[in-house]
Order: C-alpha cells, then structure tokens, then sequence
C-alpha cells in the first residue's frame, strides 16, 4: 500500500506494508532520526510529532498515519544552524549517548509550544513518556528550562521555526 | 576548585616507586610543566565531540546503517521456552518453505560451531569459563538461543521464527542459589560442556567458582573480641536490568577482499574481533570489526552477545545479515546485573575501631558464567579498599549457577552490591556504638598515602598492592554534607512523617589493574589539524570529547583541530574496549602519549623553520613558539613544510601506548534525604547529592553527566528496578512498563559536586568516573531510613511493605 504524508513541510507518497508502523515507514526511507527501543510505545524513542502531536511512531500503523503531517528531527535545524532546542541540548551538554535524543528533542518541541513557559516540574511531567538511561534528565531539564527561559525573554516565536529539511 | 584536605598528606614523591610496573616516569615530561591555570583543554566545557550530529539525528548507529546494503536479510533469533533440558529436534520445514527466507540455523547447521567459547568481553584466555556455543542444545533458562531465521524483512523473519517446531527433553530445574549447591540439584553442566574453568569450580555442585583472600588474621581476631564488640548483618540484592537504550544490534557482511565485517554495538571491538576468529576458526586478519555510535552500553556490550549468531546466518544466507533484538530479549534473555546474597562481619576493639572485617558473597551467575567470578571478586576489592587500614580482613565468594537468565558485567561490576554492605553495615556500626555515622567514616576511611593491600586480597604476591597516590574523600564528605544540610534536617510537621539522611562513601578503579592496554596514532594534516586513531571505545560518556582535549592540550592546538577515527579494528590501534572505567585512565594516557610523540616532532620542525634549537621552544595556541626570542610559526607553516618542503620531507605522526599494573581509585560519597511515613512505610527520596573525587575532571559537563546518569541508576537499584520469574522460571518483566526504571517525573533531583584531586599516574592528573556514582543510593538509603525510622533495610530493592515490615517488627 501506499502512504501519503506531510512530511517536513513537503508531500512524500512511500511504500509501505500492512504491518509496517509509521516508524517503519520513516526508517525505510532513510528517516532514521526516530529510533527504535522497544516497539511497544514506552521508551520515546520514536517519536515525532504528528498532526501538531508528539507521538511514539512506533506504535502508529502506518495506515493509520496516511495523510498526516509529521514532523521529525530532520525537520529540524542542520548542524550548522541548529534549532534553539537542539542548541540548548548541545549547550548544555544534554545528551551522552544520543539514542534517545531525536525523540527528546521532539517531545521537548512539542511541549514548548503548548506551554512556552514550563516549570521544572512541568518540564519533568510533560517529558515523562520520554525514557534517557544515560544523563539522569538533570541536565535535558536544564536544557529545555533554557528555551523556556530564552523564549520568555524575547517575545518572538524562535523555539517554533522549522525549515522543511529532511534527510541527506 | 577546591584545595586538597588538610587530613590528607601532600605528595610525597618519593612514593613514585615501589615495585609497579610502568609507573609514570614520563608523567612529568608529559604534563609539559604546566599548572592547572595555564590549561587551554583540561577542565573546560568543550562541547561534546558527537553533540551535533546527536541532535540533528545524524549520528548513525548501527541499524541505521541498513541503507548502504540494498539486499539486506533481516533477522530473528528462536530462543528456549523451557528452563533446562536438551532440544531434540527442530523441525525447520515450514519455516524454509516460506517465501522471503533465506537461512534457518540450528545447533547443527555445519555454519555453527560448536566450539565452546566465553561471550565475555574480556582480556585472553578470558578469566571466564568457556561454557558457551553460538546455539544450545543443552538450554539451561528460558531465553536460551536455539535456533535463527534471516528473511527479507522483519516481519518475515518474525513469522518464520514462530513456524519453527521444536521439540525437547525437560529437565529438572533450579532457581535458588542455595539448593543449587546441594548433592541432589540438577547439575547445569557435565564436565565436556565446560573449558578454562575458573578458580575452584566444582561444577558437580554447580559451583562455577569458589575463592577466598586474606590478610593479617581475622579468624584469630573475632575468636579474641567478646560478643558485643562483633557485628553480623546479611543483605541481598537482585536482578537489575542494564535498559541499554539501543539494543544489542549487528550487520555482517564479506567484503570485496572476501573478508568478514561486522559492525556492531559493542564496547569491546578487539575482544569480539578475536573471538569470532577463535569460535569460527579464521584467521584474525580476516575479521574487521567496526563501532558505530552505539546507545550505551552499561556493561551488556561488554560482551559478544549476538555477533555469532548474525555471522552464522550470514554464512548460510549469503547475504548481509541484520540482526536487532527486541525489547523483550533485552530484559529476558541477554544480560543482567547478578543477583548476591552476602553476609558481613566486623569487630571492633574496646576503642570502637575496626579491627577485623569479613565479607561473604554468593552470587547467583544465572546459566552461564560469563563475569560470574570477575563480578563477585569485585564485590570485596572494591568496597573493602575504602577501609584499607584494617589490619585484619577476609573475603570470600561462591559463584553459583541456576536455570535463571545470566549475569554479566554492569555499570559497577559487583561495587555497587558490595558497596550496600560495607556502607550499610558500617552506618550501623557507628549508631550502635553511639558515634555518629558520617564523622565514623570519615575517621577510619582511606587516605592519600594509605598502602591499599584489601585490593588484591585475592592476589598472590604483592604485585598488586597499591598506594593511594590522591584522595578527596574527605572533602567529598564535606561538600556532600554542605549541599545536602546534614548538619540541619529539619522534621516535617506531621507526627508520622519522618525525615532521615543518609551517606555512603563509595570507590572504584581506573581499569583493571595489570590487564588494559590502550593505543593511539595520531597523523597530522597539511592545515596544522590531526587525524587521531585511538582503540578507546567511546559509547556515548564523551570519551572521544576527551581524547580531542587532551591532544590538543599536549599539541597545543584546539580540540576542533582533532578529528577522532575511533574503535574499528582496521584502523585504530589495538585497546582492550570500554570497560572497567579504563577509557580516560588507559586510552586517554595513550592519547597523551602519541600526542607528546607529535609534538616532538612538532618542536624538530618548528626550529628548522624557527632556526632556533628544538629545547627552546613549546607550543600553544596552534603554533611552535620560541620561548628566548618570542618568534613563531604556526602549526599550518608546519604542516604544508613538512609534507611539501624542499630540503626534507616527513609525515608528522605520533604513537602512544599505555599499559600498567596500576588502577588508582576514584572515590565519591553519597548523600540523600528521606521522608518515612511510619504508618504505611512509604517513603520519599527528596535530594540526592554526589560528591565525587575522579582527579582532574578533564571535561567538568561530561563528568556531571555521569555521576547524574549513575546516581539514575543507584537509585533505580535502591528502589525500584528488578526482575521477576514464576515458579518455573518464566520471565514476568518482559518491557520497560513491568520494569520500574524511572521516568523524567519519577526521578528525584540530583546534585553533583566535583572534588578535584590530582592523581600523578594520570592523564593530567584524572581518574575515572564512569561507574563510581552507580554505588551509593542503596547504601544512603538505607541509612536513612535507619535515620528517619530506626529500621535497617537489608534487601533491595527497598519497598513500601519491606519498611512497614521492619517497622512492624520493631520493638515499641
């Protein structure tokens, strides 16, 4: 069958099989940010933001996801040009083995722009679907207290951009 | 940073020598002269070396390598649903019939050996029994591999896997690590099925290794010392899950040089490199193995867990082969932190100091016996070196095997279970001889200067006998204490809340001692920049970071002008792998040793160019200078010189390795506070503090991130994380929803405090940190709730109804 998504901004038509996930789908096609840890929704580590979501993709039949707008880490800055969610992340040294990090970095996006100004328990809260073994979260928290705090600062709408990027 | 602690003696370099191998005679030529404040590199924040590519989810580990095979078959292991017996037949019919499969393995498909192998990743001949084949006839717990299928896809493989009929022969089985050892219990291994068996096997009991050290005469001691003078106390820990984020995954492909590949998430690329070769009888030279970014590791990479398997079936497929485990696998069948009983005494004279200590450990090593005697011997070597001024101590352990899922190396390596022994224990000691417990410890534990001989109380000879060379222990207790507020815990208002502290001190090594060897290569580019070839395995801690910063310290260049070609068995340079907490200690000293070579050569050219002899000049910021007319050239000049230069030609390279008997420990204490309810038992970890000692913290972020990372797993350890198994065996956690590993919202805060020590043998004066903070919250926890409640909690992990129980159980 045939999957047609809104992805990173352009229209993408992919293969897909009746068993495939949407994680299936964006891993195949070289989308390979979402990462695979458990297949069951409870790690985060799939996910990407569907319909304006955050959602464990690994749990979305790929049928189901046929015509949705996803969002995933390609979507977001290059490495030269981050997104201010990735920055805080490498700023504040965020991240060790990274295997979580894509679906961190998503979930955090998405909790920014519902609220743009999280406490750190809100932060804690909103982050939970979202396991990291290696950074015991003190330091992901403090990276998305520092967008919060930065976006609160200007009066802009920086934590939202995304350029339309996807994968090389 | 903080000064060292009055308590604590200075160096005294004439300590530098005593009978250790290798010992730093080159430190000081190494550390170029400079002190901490002239450091560009060392003890900065440099962003980490894969932080970008991290974040724009660019990195590549290794299932995201699937698109550089257009034909690759995917694959699925078929693992033993019975807890013991011998598989009798397979019945792969339906299975090969399927469209879309292209290999089905059995224990006897000629492409799987049957050679008897250790899995361990560890040093040759690995200090493991070879117990293991690449697929089992014999299954000893539910989870065993039996049998594999590689297909066009997943789903294909998946469905193939479950066509696969398979019938056995039960046998009885055992699951406790006491009736195991008793003349009637199933015996798990007949003596064919067992090679380079460890120190006292006695497999007919089903005792993979029994030993036992000594030092002075405790048996002499606790006959002399009255009753009351004596304290015995008994613990047990569990099963602890590593949650590797990435699971194990492999690619295997033959190269156009008709030679093996594997890339793999591994910790320990040379170790499985010559295993392979050894389990498949080919030559070493025709094995490459090649780490990708890998999800962390905590240990269960330490291992080769499924390469075989994924060799095998690309043997028979023909075809690059895929295999990623699941989640499920991941929690039953692959590895675990090993479940202990232990038992510990001490005695103490009329004075309350301790005289005597002795440590029993039984561990339950599962079916296999990879780490089984390594994990257990670690329980005492570790832990029993924060006292190494008792004169009289012994230590012994039986490792014992049950049709229960294996036991392997974890994050800690037996530290942390012997770390809630002698912490808790101690803590006990203390209150009970009315001293407080911190100002107890703090009094007896080790100090700079200390000759550590409880760190080879299993050793012969006194080879490994060690001096403690830097320690902040001290200071850790300090600040810990500071930012915990020991001094002033103030009780809830409610009457059946109570509020306790806690603190244990905790320690570790620097590699295993006498067993490493790291090396690196560096090559210079014509614009001044470096290519680093380095074994050290970096799994995600930051050690390619550090490795950038400490070549750019000795070249005098920025760590951006270090590009790291790390971990792949054709290219870098031989390291024993991630382990032991060695990457910084080994690999980094190796690092600094090829950089220093460099920059000899660095210093040749530059007085060339400079016409000035070599000994006046040094680098930093990224050129040779003279130190007597102030004159320059830059690395840049350097580089297109030496490689284009008309007179003479060179490539500017530098070599280092470093091996060592020493393993000098880092030491940290924990603090936390906790709020009891007396009435239901529930209780509430409030703050946690870590205060660690790791020398010179070359990258203070990165060292952060792992005392948070390895306080997340204490505390996991402490009070939530196990596994459970029905009567027969049958796992029960089979996903991270059964396993209580804790979520962003579940996880109490964590503060960490760097001490700053400075350790001569060290690259720059740093130790390790990697496992150091995965040993104290079972330890503070305990004493808290002693603290808050007056229970001691002797088992983890520590539940609602345990401390209810031992409330109820109190004496009114």
């Amino acid at each position: 069958m045939q999957v047609e998504l809104q992805l990173n901004g352009e229209m993408n038509t992919f293969e897909a099989s009746k068993t495939d996930s949407l994680l299936d789908v964006l891993r195949k096609n070289g989308y390979t940010g979402a990462k695979r840890g458990c297949d069951t929704g409870a790690c985060g580590f799939c996910t990407v933001i569907v319909d304006d979501e955050p959602r464990n993709s690994c749990v979305i039949p790929a049928a189901k996801a046929d015509g949705s707008t996803v969002e995933t880490i390609e979507g977001l800055g290059s490495q030269t040009d981050l997104h201010p969610v990735q920055e805080a992340f490498v700023n504040h040294s965020a991240l060790q083995c990274g295997f979580c990090i894509p679906g961190m970095i998503m979930r955090s996006k998405a909790l920014l722009e519902e609220n743009p100004s999280p406490s750190r328990a809100e932060i804690r809260e909103g982050l939970s679907d979202n396991l990291c073994r290696c950074t015991g979260y003190e330091k992901i928290i403090d990276a998305v207290e520092d967008v919060a705090g930065s976006a609160a600062g200007q009066s802009g709408d920086s934590a939202v951009v995304t350029d339309g990027g996807g994968p090389e | 940073m903080s000064t060292p602690d009055d308590t604590d003696d200075g160096d005294e370099p004439e300590r530098l020598d005593g009978g250790v191998v290798d010992l730093q005679d080159p430190d000081e030529s190494l550390d170029l002269g400079t002190s901490l404040s002239d450091r560009e590199n060392i003890t900065t924040d440099q962003e980490k070396y894969d932080a970008r590519k991290i974040v724009t989810g660019e990195a590549r580990y290794t299932a995201d390598y699937r698109d550089r095979f257009p034909e690759l078959a995917e694959a699925r292991i078929v693992r033993s649903d019975i807890p013991h017996g011998r598989v009798i037949d397979i019945d792969t019919s339906g299975a090969e019939e399927m469209d879309g499969v292209h290999a089905v393995i059995t224990p006897w498909d000629d492409v799987v050996p049957d050679t008897l192998y250790s899995p361990s990743g560890q040093s040759y001949p690995e200090p493991s029994p070879w117990d293991t084949r690449v697929l089992r006839e014999h299954v000893r717990f539910v989870g065993d591999p039996i049998a594999a299928v590689a297909a066009e896809d997943r789903d294909t493989a998946d469905r193939a896997a479950r066509k696969l009929a398979v019938e056995y022969e039960e046998y009885d089985a055992v699951f406790d690590i006491w009736e195991a050892t008793r003349p009637d219990a199933p015996r798990l291994f007949d003596d064919s099925e067992v090679e380079n068996e460890t120190t006292g096997a006695d497999y007919e009991r089903n005792l993979e290794s029994h030993f036992e050290g000594e030092l002075g005469n405790p048996e002499r001691v606790f006959e002399a010392t009255g009753d009351e003078q004596i304290l015995e106390t008994e613990w047990e820990t569990p099963y602890q899950s590593h949650c590797v984020p990435e699971p194990h995954t492999s690619i295997v492909y033959t190269d156009e040089d008709d030679r093996y590949t594997v890339i793999t998430a591994t910790q320990v690329p040379y170790h499985t490199r010559r295993q392979l070769s050894h389990v498949f009888d080919v030559p070493i030279r025709d094995v490459r193995v090649v780490k990708p970014r890998v999800g962390a590791g905590f240990g269960s990479k330490q291992e080769m867990v499924i390469e075989p398997i994924a060799l095998a079936l690309h043997r028979k497929a023909g075809l690059p082969v895929k295999l990623e485990c699941t989640r499920q696998e991941e929690f039953y069948a692959i590895r675990n932190r090993h479940p202990m009983a232990l038992q510990f005494k001490t005695a103490v004279d009329e004075d309350g100091n301790p005289r005597a200590m002795d440590l029993y450990v039984r561990e339950n090593s599962g079916a296999y016996g990879t780490h089984g005697m390594t994990v257990a011997s670690n329980v005492g070597t570790k832990a029993m070196p924060l006292y190494p001024r008792v004169p009289h101590m012994r230590f012994a352990g039986d490792v014992v095997h049950t049709n229960l899922p294996m036991g392997a190396a974890q994050r800690g390596y037996g530290a942390p279970q012997g770390m809630f022994v002698v912490e808790a224990h101690l803590d006990e000691l203390a209150r009970r001889l009315g001293e407080d417990p911190v100002e107890y410890r703090k009094r007896h534990a080790v100090r700079e200067g200390d000759t550590d001989r409880a760190a080879a109380i299993l050793k012969d000879g006194d080879r490994f006998e060690r001096t403690i060379r830097s320690c902040g222990i001290r200071e850790c207790i300090e600040r810990g204490a500071d930012a915990i507020g020991y001094d002033d815990i103030d009780q809830p208002g409610a009457e059946h809340l109570h509020r306790g502290v806690g603190m244990a001190l905790c320690a570790q090594g620097s590699g295993v001692a006498g067993k490493e060897l790291g090396a690196a290569q560096l090559k210079m580019n014509e614009d001044g920049s470096f290519i680093l070839q380095v074994g050290g395995v970096d799994v995600g801690s930051g050690n390619d970071t550090m490795f950038t910063q400490i070549a750019a310290e000795t070249l005098g260049c920025e760590p951006d002008d270090i590009v790291v070609k790390s971990s792949d068995t054709d290219i870098a340079p031989f390291d024993y792998g991630a382990y032991a907490s060695s990457t910084t200690y080994i690999s980094g000293r190796a690092v600094q040793k090829a950089a220093a070579d460099a920059r000899e050569r660095l210093l040749e050219w530059g007085g060339r160019l400079l016409e000035e002899p070599a000994e006046n000049l040094a680098t930093g910021g990224g050129e040779v200078y003279s130190e007597e007319t102030g004159a320059s050239v830059t690395l840049e000049e350097i580089g297109y010189e030496s490689i284009y230069g008309d007179e003479d030609r060179e490539h500017i390279m530098g070599q280092g390795h470093h091996a060592t008997d020493e393993s000098p420990p880092p030491f940290g204490a924990q603090f936390l506070t906790a709020v009891v309810d007396e009435e239901t038992g529930e209780y509430e970890i409030e703050e946690m503090v870590f205060a660690a000692d790791c020398g010179v913290a070359i990258n203070p972020p990165l060292v952060e991130g792992q005392i948070e990372g390895g306080v997340h797993m204490s505390y996991e350890f402490a009070t939530s994380g196990t596994l459970s198994f029905d009567g027969e065996g049958n796992p029960e956690t089979l996903g991270f929803r059964q396993y209580g590993m804790p979520r962003p919202d579940e996880q109490p805060p964590i503060e960490s405090i760097i001490v700053e020590t400075h350790e001569p043998t060290g690259p720059f004066g740093a130790k390790s940190i990697g496992e150091l903070p995965t040993n104290g919250v079972p330890p503070a926890l305990s004493n808290a709730i002693r603290d808050a409640v007056g229970v001691r909690l002797t088992s983890l992990p520590i539940e609602a109804e345990d401390v209810k129980a031992a409330l109820d159980e109190q004496p009114d």
